[in-house]
């Protein structure tokens, strides 16, 4: 790879750079927008046009009147919850449909592909959803949160394109020896797939982290309620622009502008952490190690 | 053959009978209404319906059970109140309620903004708790329905056997009387009831005031006024940035622009024409012409902010608190509270005054204020409920006169004492120790600042506004205004809702983009003929007699 | 039934023409699989084919009182509704074009991003990158559409330099002939790090040795990135695109709600906002499930004509 690098090829690195350099600068400015302005004075907040380079007086009041709310801590825990133990149910499943449908000559492989990928654009809807849930006698608990979403025909196929990406010749000599297809699966296709895998996590984790529709719809305990569905209600109830002329009642002060930033942020930083752990999966050359070892 | 056939016979019964218990058989289930209730004398539900032969209403005895009951409750937790609890049951009035009645509830707590999911899910899968807090006002194809579907309760037996109060209220009020009912004469609901005129409205015309000081000018009392007041807020600098960056008049989108149509003689929506007692529809009537021509005039003279299509809440309380703005439509708490409260130590000069409903070529000083007491929201009872007697019990107490107190003030000498013989809140709830806002520390004690089944108390509101300011400004508005566009409160039946939201979803879109269009002046006003035209072919008089029906059938009850 | 038990007796001797034969064949090879299938295909069915009778409320009229099977039919009431609308055709033009501008200009970006970010070599420098491209996906859309309105207003941040360079200010969110522009870039900034996450696995899949071998035969590197690079992700892209192409009339409602008004609906209104606002007239759960399903229909139908020509043309496929 020491191979001097040509006139043209050190102008696109210079401009790839700078390229990314700036969309670095993008992308990064609403994640500090929302910063500065959840540590910022409220008033001066409301006052503000513009960009935000650097908070505006600070405090952090908003933070307090969040943490304030009796349902955090227990929004928290139950995210938690729902994150590790969904996503792990999740992989489980997407796994070994993947598996079966990523293999060659397996007759029924595109039936069921077909009809699965049927279910991404026709559904029963919101009622029967319901009505069967609740059937299974899974309403009010913390499964209703875990099994009806157990696995995302999306990610599925995603996960399957990944694992049809291996190599047939090294199942060939592992079947050849003897194995089974779940050790194909667990020594030998797994092992490779780790970039996938490590997609799965973070967009099934991503997706229990910020779900609260199957929330409010399977739950009305409020001790299971998880953390978005918690921030959702703060956010919406003190949204400022519910006027219905003559109604008395829905007239009232909002909260601050800040304290829907400082929401924000509490909701999101904790995510946030989980991609720099998987980063190290999206590297070249896992492959080859892989079949060294 | 016949061995096989047999087991066939036996795995399809299996299955059939898997697929009942499945689907069927759960729904034939019945939830037990309440669940920890132990052999209590009392109770059950035959009572309720049995006796019916004595017409006078039982009096109310304290306690409602001897043995506790719980029933539960549906309702939805109110933004104030979530801000720090978790449930009802931590509220003042209503653990009074268990003291007093010896009915615990069990509340549930629909999550804010997603109420109506769950609301329809509880019709559909027929789970219903004892106790509904709704608004019957946006259920599809209308509350009969639920009612004949045996989902509510018809309540007018119950209530005359069992609702003292209630029955009371009713008497002494019978316009509120005929705003509870159903076309057909059912009670259905315990209603939230707001006993005052003053409880009515809570927004208006607002102005900088200090402005009006440096420029010499006056509040304007009619169009041509607001007119000379808007052109010197553009041109007399009263910002003194020496640009005439100034806004006269700021909106968060259309609809706040359209309050002018009142000085028109018209609302931007159905409304009762006053003269004839007919629905009209505004955006089709000749005077709607005639306010167009005016606000394209303001617009083009730049007095109304060119961007107010596109300006969202932030942007707006940015042009406002920024200096910018010099009067808006706004809400008492929601708007000018808020922007006092953040304007105080910023800008000590910042003055913000009500600008009474001005008149127009009408004449008059029409505006929004509402002229029902009975409001949509309150609470029915469920078919299912195994305490139907208990729960009208329950709520009948809420309208008696230490009802009221205890909805609207909470415990005296706790949140309230009684000075003179009226009842001011304490420090408790004006000075939070725990430094809540004056509507956040409210809720912990009593109702009066959400909404419930008793009849708010008008002594209640002037108390919360926390500044003078506000105060005057509800006097202005509420001296000001003539509510008499306004409508009572009609129901449309279930082809009529589902026919009149095909029309108007089409009309709405329609009207609004032409509002922007004549008023921006991209559309020549001579094209008003063609819109009327448009209107029609679209089916508004179809709408208009919807409406109509629904008022003549209003106006029938008894 | 035992005149038929004895007819796949008799199939069976007739060698591999019967599908009975090739099946049970099957079923004994991959039982394996089909005991890992097992659970997925149990799950699809009680959580999404039970379910399924519940459609049939887009040719009722539903109340929830009166249940799914309880409701009256109406036949195609709501399609012919929709249909017949003033505003149909405007509607369904809106959807198509903010789809389609979104696919062109949306869809190549987190690919290009991939690659770009694949010949970067510092490797801190590439993980930081990527780590701050994909934080817009998590700043709610209510917070992004409010910066956007903000800075592309008339005195906004936009407005302000174009006027340093003497150009006059556009208001932009009043002006319908921006609004696509505004929604697809935007949705560009918002997504082009959390999208290009799956093309980054794909490319960490390409086994290095391929590039050591194109580099020995003298290849550059753009070159590379044409024979080694591009071919390695291809499958990848292919599926991609087959489902985005499944989303074609799939506008959500909540985004445009944001940054729209009533002076850019002539080119913002879309399908699912159209719907939301007569909800706010009327939840009709029958007249929202006939337009989903009216959407589902054209958006099935696309991805089956992808599949097909896919599979034809690039041997990848979704079956």
């Amino acid at each position: 790879m020491h191979i001097k690098k040509s006139m043209g090829e050190r102008a696109f690195d210079v401009f790839n750079t700078m390229l990314m350099m700036l969309l670095m600068i993008v992308t990064l400015y609403p994640f500090l927008h929302v910063f500065f302005a959840s540590i910022s004075d409220p008033t001066a907040v409301v006052q503000h046009r513009g960009l935000l380079l650097h908070p505006i007086g600070f405090t952090t009041g908003a933070y307090k009147l969040v943490f304030k709310n009796p349902m955090i801590p227990i929004g928290y825990r139950n995210t938690l919850i729902y994150v590790l133990v969904g996503t792990a149910i999740n992989i489980f499943m997407t796994t070994l449909g993947a598996y079966g449908l990523s293999r060659k000559n397996v007759y029924f492989k595109n039936h069921i592909m077909f009809l699965i990928t049927f279910t991404m654009f026709f559904s029963g809807g919101l009622i029967p959803t319901y009505l069967l849930v609740r059937d299974l006698g899974m309403t009010d608990t913390r499964w209703a949160l875990l099994i009806p979403n157990a696995i995302s025909a999306y990610n599925l196929i995603i996960m399957r394109t990944s694992f049809e990406g291996v190599p047939v010749s090294l199942e060939e000599s592992a079947k050849l020896d003897g194995a089974n297809d779940f050790t194909v699966l667990f020594r030998i296709i797994l092992p490779l797939s780790m970039p996938v895998v490590a997609v799965m996590v973070l967009f099934y984790g991503v997706g229990h982290w910020n779900s609260w529709f199957n929330a409010m719809i399977y739950l009305r305990d409020r001790q299971l309620f998880p953390l978005q569905l918690v921030l959702r209600e703060i956010l919406i109830s003190n949204s400022t622009d519910t006027m219905i002329a003559g109604s008395a009642g829905l007239d009232r002060e909002p909260i601050g502008e800040t304290v829907k930033y400082a929401t924000i942020i509490v909701a999101t930083v904790p995510i946030l952490f989980i991609y720099p752990f998987l980063q190290k999966y999206f590297v070249k050359g896992v492959m080859i190690g892989a079949i060294k070892e | 053959m016949i061995g096989i056939s047999k087991r066939w016979l036996a795995m399809g019964l299996v299955l059939v009978l898997a697929i009942c218990l499945l689907t069927a058989c759960t729904q034939s289930e019945k939830p037990p209404a309440a669940t920890d209730v132990t052999g209590g004398g009392n109770t059950g539900d035959t009572g309720a319906t049995e006796e019916t032969s004595s017409s006078e209403p039982e009096a109310l005895t304290l306690p409602i059970v001897s043995q506790p009951i719980t029933l539960k409750y549906f309702w939805t937790l109110d933004a104030k109140a979530a801000a720090s609890m978790t449930s009802y049951d931590e509220v003042a009035c209503f653990k009074k309620m268990e003291e007093l009645t010896g009915i615990n509830i069990e509340w549930i707590h629909p999550p804010t903004g997603q109420e109506k999911e769950q609301f329809n899910l509880m019709v559909a899968s027929q789970e219903l708790p004892d106790l509904i807090h709704w608004d019957w006002s946006t259920v599809p194809g209308g509350v009969s329905k639920l009612i004949s579907d045996g989902s509510i309760l018809k309540l007018n037996d119950l209530i005359n056997k069992y609702a003292p109060n209630f029955t009371k209220l009713m008497e002494e009020h019978p316009d509120w009387h005929k705003e509870a009912i159903l076309d057909d004469g059912s009670y259905y609901y315990f209603p939230f009831i707001r006993e005052d005129e003053s409880l009515r409205l809570s927004s208006g015309f607002q102005m900088r005031g200090d402005w009006l000081e440096k420029l010499n000018l006056e509040i304007p009392k009619n169009i041509d006024e607001w007119h000379s007041v808007l052109t010197a807020f553009k041109q007399g600098d009263p910002n003194g940035n020496g640009q005439a960056d100034e806004l006269p008049f700021v909106a968060i989108g259309q609809s706040r622009v359209q309050y002018f149509e009142y000085a028109y003689g018209i609302m931007h929506n159905f409304y009762r024409d006053p003269d004839t007692r007919k629905i009209k529809y505004g955006p089709m009537e000749s005077a709607y012409k005639d306010y167009l021509t005016t606000m394209r005039q303001w617009y083009k003279e730049r007095l109304i902010d060119p961007d107010y299509a596109a300006t969202d809440t932030k942007n707006f309380d940015a042009k406002v608190t920024g200096n910018k703005g010099g009067s808006y439509y706004g809400m008492l708490s929601g708007n000018m509270g808020r922007f006092l409260d953040l304007m105080k130590s910023k800008d000590p000069s910042f003055k913000l005054v009500g600008v009474p409903w001005p008149v127009g070529p009408a004449g008059k000083s029409y505006g929004p204020m509402a002229i029902n007491a009975i409001q949509p929201v309150g609470t029915a009872i469920s078919a299912q409920s195994k305490y139907q007697k208990e729960a009208v019990k329950w709520l009948d107490y809420c309208y008696s006169e230490e009802g009221k107190m205890l909805f609207n003030f909470g415990i005296e000498n706790e949140s309230y004492k009684m000075v003179n013989g009226e009842p001011v809140y304490t420090d408790a709830v004006l000075h939070n120790p725990d430094g809540l806002a004056v509507s956040d520390a409210l809720i912990r004690y009593a109702m009066a600042v959400s909404n419930g089944p008793f009849v708010q108390d008008k002594r209640y509101y002037p108390q919360i506004l926390v500044y003078p300011e506000q105060k005057q400004t509800l006097d202005t508005w509420l001296k000001s205004c003539d509510p008499s566009l306004q409508m009572p409160p009609i129901t449309l039946t279930e082809e009529e809702s589902q026919r009149f939201a095909t029309i108007m979803n089409e009309i709405n879109t329609y009207v609004q983009e032409m509002f922007d269009k004549f008023v921006m002046g991209q559309e020549p006003l001579d094209n008003f003929d063609n819109y009327i035209n448009t209107l029609k072919g679209m089916g508004i008089e179809e709408a208009i007699n919807i409406e109509q029906a629904a008022l003549d059938r209003f106006n029938a009850r008894k | 039934m035992a005149d038929l038990a004895r007819g796949t007796d008799t199939q069976i001797t007739i060698p591999t023409t019967s599908r009975w034969d090739i099946i049970r064949k099957d079923l004994v090879k991959n039982r394996y699989i089909y005991i890992m299938l097992l659970p997925v295909i149990t799950y699809y069915i009680v959580f999404h084919y039970v379910p399924l009778y519940g459609a049939q409320i887009a040719f009722k009229n539903f109340t929830p009182s009166k249940g799914i099977w309880g409701s009256p039919w109406v036949g195609f009431k709501y399609f012919e509704e929709f249909f017949n609308s003033y505003y149909f055709e405007r509607l369904l033009r809106n959807t198509v074009l903010i789809s389609l501008y979104d696919l062109i200009f949306g869809f190549p970006a987190p690919i290009i991003l991939a690659l770009l970010l694949n010949e970067i070599k510092s490797n801190i420098f590439k993980r930081t990158v990527q780590t701050v491209t994909y934080l817009p996906h998590f700043i709610s859309l209510v917070v992004i559409c409010g910066m956007i309105i903000d800075f592309l207003a008339r005195d906004g941040l936009v407005n302000n330099i174009l006027n340093r360079f003497g150009i006059e200010s556009i208001p932009f969110m009043i002006k319908p002939e921006w609004f696509r522009t505004i929604y697809v870039a935007s949705n560009i900034w918002q997504g082009i790090g959390w999208g290009s996450i799956i093309y980054l696995a794909a490319l960490s899949n390409i086994d290095p040795q391929l590039y050591e071998a194109a580099t020995i035969d003298g290849a550059g590197r753009f070159r590379q990135v044409l024979h080694v690079t591009l071919p390695g992700i291809l499958p990848t892209v292919v599926i991609m695109l087959i489902l985005r192409l499944g989303q074609m009339l799939n506008v959500g409602s909540e985004k445009i709600l944001l940054l729209y008004n009533t002076s850019t609906y002539e080119t913002a209104d879309v399908i699912s906002t159209f719907v939301y606002r007569k909800g706010i007239l009327e939840a009709s759960y029958s007249y929202s499930t006939a337009i989903g399903l009216f959407n589902s229909v054209i958006n099935f139908a696309l991805l089956v004509i992808a599949n097909f020509i896919s599979r034809k043309a690039t041997e990848t496929s979704l079956w």
